[in-house]
């Protein structure tokens, strides 16, 4: 793979030059702390080393609020929003959130395709850059390295002296079509990632494991310290579930449906006619969060549905961490398993004896 | 087809939700073509018999305040509290904390006895309530909502997740890592989330979620700093008034 040289000072000419190609967007600072994925208006502002965003750049392709449809009660029409695909380019993206995107991708080309979602993906290019794990990225444990490559066109690896520019496709290296500032670059030595939090189980046996633990007392455990406010759901990049509504404007006669995230710690999302909700209570709802991660969705595609991008772990408030829970099924599962076989063994040189 | 005739009622309260919706200003010609108003102290004089909708505003607090909400009820098909104090008990509640002879007293001295006074409850705590409009002072978007679907015959929505989903969906960025504490992971939505939006902090004046963990949420506003005590009045603050089958 061709490898150039891109020396930092070089960075926002380049975004200016993106910028001739598409419409840029890439992390800023948001709040005291955060970072947050914006449309690039003055490329000084970008910040390339970040920890996590506050939200992943599923945003663009399924807005948290959106508009489906405007109808008139009088004609009985109605019209869908029109979606462009104008070319976009996100910059800085990490593995995790590539790799997040390439799910949902799965998630809405499946069956029914949910065109706007596919439509909003059409003209996208995508440049990734490296990342140093802080408390809460995982992403290695599920199975996605800091330099995993797959769905970038361009990829910049941090180091001391700039950036290593992988031009990972055709499209990757149009983006650099006459951009002078770049230099060959010499020889890199490979860097390594620390990941100081970790699944203490191999995701190839994640399937296994959630064979076993439907049951498991961990669920009520967990779930203790959870107050059900949905935030897990909501700031991760493989969530998709959304509500649909029908709002009417205050003349009656004409009206909008519109469909926003939803969430399955949420009380409302499990609930049906009559009253009932049949995922009642907060471990119920835990648990069926963790399956869509590792094993709904994964008995289909064989990959785990979590990216490990910690968002979940990170933003809540009662500190209930995804990576806690799996490590502590994992570890209750092979106790009891260890249980089972000992007096499986017992009984059978009980029996032996007689 | 005739308009609805609708009243407007105030009870314990600082008759900041009806102003809020003479703030309507934008919409409120809109919402005038719809209904007949026939019944709004803040607003005129005229008085009538018998109502399609009464938004009641305030809490219920005093031996009159019962006798005149069933009055209104009777003659009510539709009753709509409106607001926190109507539809939790809201702020007013915080009396119901101490003995109600120490309150009678602190407010008219020597006169206590001339002013007889009840804990502060919702409205629903004495009749029935068809829908609450929730927020100190009431939300105008909640409230358009529940007017349009009443004069359409359907159903309003009822929010019942937490102010933390339309943080969210808006990528703020969460209170708790600014060093605050939220109530906003319990908190009913439908606001819009338009305190912590400006960096104010949720104090819980929509109400409660449904479910609410009240003893995980002590725990969480602990574990971020404050002490029992402090998290027991962030929770009290709007929300003392706890009916039966909202205790844990």
């Amino acid at each position: 793979m061709k490898s150039i040289h891109l020396a930092p000072e070089n960075v926002s000419d380049l975004i200016r030059h993106l910028q001739t190609l598409g419409k840029v967007f890439a992390p800023h600072p948001k709040g005291d702390t955060s970072f947050s994925f914006e449309t690039v208006s003055d490329p000084d502002s970008v910040v390339l080393d970040y920890n996590r965003t506050l939200q992943s750049i599923k945003k663009y392709f399924l807005p948290p609020r959106e508009r489906l449809m405007s109808y008139s009660m009088e004609t009985n029409q109605y019209e869908k929003e029109e979606i462009s695909a104008e070319p976009r380019i996100f910059l800085g993206v990490h593995s995790y959130d590539m790799q997040a995107v390439l799910k949902l991708d799965f998630n809405f080309g499946q069956g029914n395709p949910e065109l706007n979602y596919l439509k909003r993906r059409e003209n996208c290019s995508f440049i990734g850059v490296s990342f140093t794990p802080d408390d809460y990225h995982f992403s290695q444990s599920v199975g996605i390295p800091v330099e995993d490559l797959k769905g970038f066109d361009l990829f910049f690896r941090k180091h001391e002296s700039g950036y290593t520019v992988f031009v990972v496709t055709k499209k990757g290296e149009e983006l650099l079509q006459d951009f002078s500032s770049l230099s060959d670059t010499g020889f890199e030595s490979d860097i390594s990632y620390e990941f100081s939090t970790q699944l203490s189980i191999n995701y190839n046996r994640l399937p296994e494991l959630f064979n076993h633990v439907w049951d498991s007392p961990v669920w009520e455990e967990v779930s203790r310290n959870c107050v059900g406010c949905g935030t897990c759901n909501l700031v991760c990049p493989t969530c998709y579930c959304f509500n649909v509504e029908d709002n009417v404007e205050l003349s009656l006669k004409t009206g909008t449906r519109d469909r926003h995230w939803d969430g399955c710690m949420l009380n409302s999302f499990a609930a049906v006619a009559g009253g009932e909700n049949f995922r009642e209570s907060y471990a119920e709802r835990q648990r069926h969060r963790i399956y869509r991660k590792f094993k709904y969705i994964s008995d289909v595609t064989g990959e785990p549905w979590c990216v490990g991008c910690g968002r979940c772990i990170a933003s809540c408030t009662a500190g209930i961490s995804i990576v806690e829970i799996v490590n502590k099924l994992k570890d209750e599962y092979e106790q009891t398993r260890l249980i089972k076989s000992t007096n499986k063994q017992e009984r059978a040189s009980v029996e032996s004896s007689m | 087809m005739a308009k609805p005739k609708v009243a407007f009622f105030d009870f314990t309260s600082c008759e900041g939700c009806q102003l809020n919706k003479l703030n309507l200003e934008n919409h409120l010609l809109d919402v005038l073509e719809h209904i007949d108003i026939v019944e709004f102290r803040e607003a005129m004089d005229d008085k009538a018999d018998e109502y399609d909708i009464a938004f009641i505003e305030g809490s219920i607090s005093t031996p009159q305040c019962v006798e005149r909400i069933h009055d209104i009820r009777r003659r009510a098909k539709t009753l709509i509290a409106l607001g926190s104090c109507a539809s939790i008990g809201g702020i007013n509640s915080m009396k119901n904390l101490q003995p109600i002879e120490s309150v009678r007293e602190a407010v008219y001295g020597k006169d206590k006895y001339l002013f007889p006074t009840l804990p502060a409850i919702p409205v629903s705590a004495i009749v029935k309530v068809d829908y609450e409009i929730y927020g100190c002072p009431m939300s105008i978007p909640e409230f358009l909502q529940v007017f349009k679907s009443l004069i359409m015959g359907k159903a309003p929505i009822k929010s019942d997740s937490p102010v933390c989903v339309e943080c969210k969906l808006k990528e703020n960025e969460c209170l708790f890592e600014r060093g605050m504490v939220c109530l906003g992971p319990i908190t009913r939505s439908g606001c819009d989330a338009i305190c912590p939006s400006f960096g104010q902090f949720c104090t819980g004046c929509r109400g409660l979620v449904p479910n609410a963990d009240k003893n995980a949420m002590t725990d969480i506003l602990m574990k971020h700093g404050l002490s029992t005590d402090e998290a027991s009045k962030r929770l009290l603050m709007f929300n003392s008034y706890v009916s039966d089958e909202m205790v844990n």
